[in-house]
């Protein structure tokens, strides 16, 4: 018989570290996460590896094709757009404005929903029933008319249209949170920390939270892939980040009118957004596939 | 039965209770006077505004001035719009039926396509075609809509002239407005051209509606094949396999069936993400909806439009809800019962 253990100690990894464990295990979610650290190491140093400044005109060189065409400079190395502004720089930019705030933005309602759906989970009754119809209506309202309302309200502009998203997506954390608390506390190991004496905010802090987390991780990766394309589809509507801004939506916005002389400026734009979405789904999938593992086993 | 249609009754009911809450205190959190926000009169002079003043119960509490705006909903008076002067209720009421027919063509297309593909790929689990629509399905959801419009645009429309690119129909031919859904207003009139035009306007249905479809179709596809495996694992099958049955015979009387009530139970979750995907689509493709509609008001700072669309697109939202838990009640009887014997 085989011996699966040569050593007698008894480890228990973390929950986080299982998840680990599992999530690397198929590689086309391991090349999915190296394009995410990727796209995060390009949001972190937009500033300091790109050729030119986002928002620099080259008039000598409007309209420039990628440089592997025969018209292309090599300088320039995936073109310019009509007011020769270099594309790469900008796409490279528009990483930290549409990717780098999405995450902040998932970040931020990860928080704020977290908070309220524990507090949810914890109360009971008529308050707690009316907490769950109320995100019942919010959710079924489409992501992208509420952001619209909320817009309306805050104005148009890239900080307006994030708080916009961040509101949008509290609805779906409240709920996961709530749920996944409220499983949780009918279990055994709740009980017997109860029963040590422990209140509620020293269960969830200490017991709950490190159980429940990977599962918000994964909700988060939805909620991100989410972001991107509501950011980038507030820029492509004018509701977002202001034209001259690199953010991938506005650019794309932008070169629809060039679509015809200029296709680039439309395919590099959305082939950014479509990049950094199956990144994140990727890491989403395997992150799902991972709990499920652990769940089988 | 009866103990369902109550429960989805008062589910409603709250529905409506909160929105209309919303609605009402957006008139609140909107720039500008809060009168003016609901009633859209931007132009009235002071007599006119203590007219409808009295008539909103603007001195009474919130409580009361709340039932006063329920009241004037249910009149079918939403205001005017602040950008046209024209009542809200009759520019919602010409845009709908059009938002309607994209949406749920879109939704019946998103389904047949995504559910069979769904299947096909459980069934060869694991295998090369589950890992290409696996592959496929991711790409369809991460999409962003607008380009995929664009890109159709330029590819069906302005390089290969198959499709035209924008608006409901061509204006050459002249339909009546009856039930302002476009395909049926046709077949309802008596023009000569009846034939044509119908082929006319499902050519412009096909490419928004296609786009609208990619990605609800893609999650379709996710659900039915989650859900054909959960059915494959189950005692019921494995009893039908040692019945002597072929697979066939097991996928299409027994698997199948199952597998279906469980994807038309998440249909209804799914809708409310194929609306606000119709709206960017309603946008690229001059489609003449409320989504569109709804994002112009926003350039024109109509809150009157918002507020009145935020209320007809939600409840037509649960409207299409409430539908589709009456057909999974209808196709599933343990749903509609308490289970016996349980």
């Amino acid at each position: 018989m085989a011996r699966d253990k040569i050593y007698q100690e008894e480890e228990f990894p973390t929950p986080l570290m299982q998840l680990w464990h599992n999530f690397k295990q198929p590689p086309v979610v391991v090349i999915g996460f190296g394009c995410f650290l990727f796209l995060i190491v390009l949001a972190i140093l937009s500033s300091l590896i790109t050729p030119y400044s986002p928002i620099e005109n080259h008039l000598n060189d409007l309209l420039l094709p990628p440089a592997w065409s025969n018209d292309g400079n090599v300088s320039f190395l995936l073109g310019t757009d009509n007011l020769g502004r270099d594309m790469l720089s900008r796409l490279i930019h528009g990483t930290s404005l549409t990717f780098g705030l999405s995450i902040i933005v998932v970040m931020a309602s990860l928080i704020i929903g977290v908070i309220i759906g524990s507090l949810a989970a914890l109360t009971k009754g008529v308050k707690s029933s009316f907490l769950n119809h109320f995100l019942d209506v919010i959710l079924s309202i489409p992501s992208l008319l509420l952001a619209i309302v909320i817009v309306a309200i805050l104005g148009p502009g890239l900080e307006n249209t994030l708080w916009a998203i961040i509101m949008v997506l509290i609805p779906q954390f409240v709920h996961i949170t709530r749920n996944a608390v409220k499983e949780e506390f009918t279990k055994d190991y709740v009980l017997a920390s109860r029963l040590d004496g422990a209140n509620s905010f020293r269960i969830l802090r200490y017991s709950v939270f490190p159980n429940i987390i990977e599962k918000l991780i994964s909700q988060a990766t939805l909620a991100q892939s989410a972001a991107i394309l509501d950011i980038a589809a507030l820029g492509f509507l004018g509701l977002g980040a202001p034209i001259p801004m690199p953010e991938w939506g506005a650019m794309l916005a932008n070169g629809i009118d060039l679509f015809y002389i200029a296709p680039w400026t439309v395919y590099l734009p959305g082939l950014a957004i479509l990049f950094s979405v199956i990144a994140t789904n990727l890491v989403g999938e395997g992150m799902r596939h991972a709990l499920k593992v652990r769940k089988e086993n | 039965m009866f103990i369902f249609t109550l429960r989805r009754f008062n589910l409603f009911f709250f529905t409506m209770l909160l929105l209309t809450i919303l609605s009402f205190s957006l008139s609140f959190l909107f720039p500008g006077e809060q009168l003016v926000n609901l009633t859209g009169q931007i132009n009235a002079t002071p007599e006119q505004l203590a007219v409808l003043a009295n008539e909103y119960q603007h001195q009474a509490g919130f409580i009361t001035q709340y039932f006063s705006y329920v009241s004037h909903l249910f009149h079918g008076d939403m205001g005017y719009s602040m950008a046209s002067h024209l009542p809200v209720a009759t520019e919602i009421l010409n845009r709908l039926p059009a938002t309607i027919e994209l949406t749920s063509v879109a939704l019946l297309v998103a389904m047949f396509v995504g559910i069979p593909i769904g299947f096909f790929a459980a069934i060869y689990h694991r295998k090369t075609p589950d890992n290409i629509i696996l592959g496929v399905a991711m790409i369809g959801y991460s999409v962003p809509v607008f380009w995929l419009g664009i890109l159709a645009i330029l590819v069906f429309s302005i390089q290969l002239g198959w499709l035209p690119s924008a608006g409901q129909i061509s204006l050459l031919f002249e339909i009546e407005h009856v039930t302002g859904l476009q395909l049926i207003d046709i077949l309802l009139s008596d023009s000569p051209y009846k034939w044509q035009a119908f082929i006319d306007a499902t050519r412009h249905l096909i490419l928004p509606v296609i786009v609208v479809a990619l990605a609800p179709a893609t999650i379709f596809m996710r659900l039915a094949r989650t859900a054909m495996l959960e059915v494959l694992e189950t005692h019921y099958i494995k009893a039908a396999k040692a019945k002597g049955l072929t697979f066939w015979q097991i996928i299409y009387r027994h698997a199948m069936r199952n597998a279906f009530i469980k994807v038309i139970r998440d249909v209804g979750l799914q809708f409310a993400n194929l609306v606000t995907i119709a709206m960017v689509t309603e946008v690229i493709f001059s489609w003449p909806g409320i989504g569109r509609w709804l994002i112009e008001s926003i350039y024109q700072r109509d809150y009157t439009a918002i507020q009145g669309g935020l209320i007809v697109l939600s409840t037509f939202i649960f409207i299409v809800h409430i539908i589709i838990d009456f057909v999974y009640a209808a196709l599933n009887p343990l749903a509609r019962e308490p289970r016996h014997g349980a």
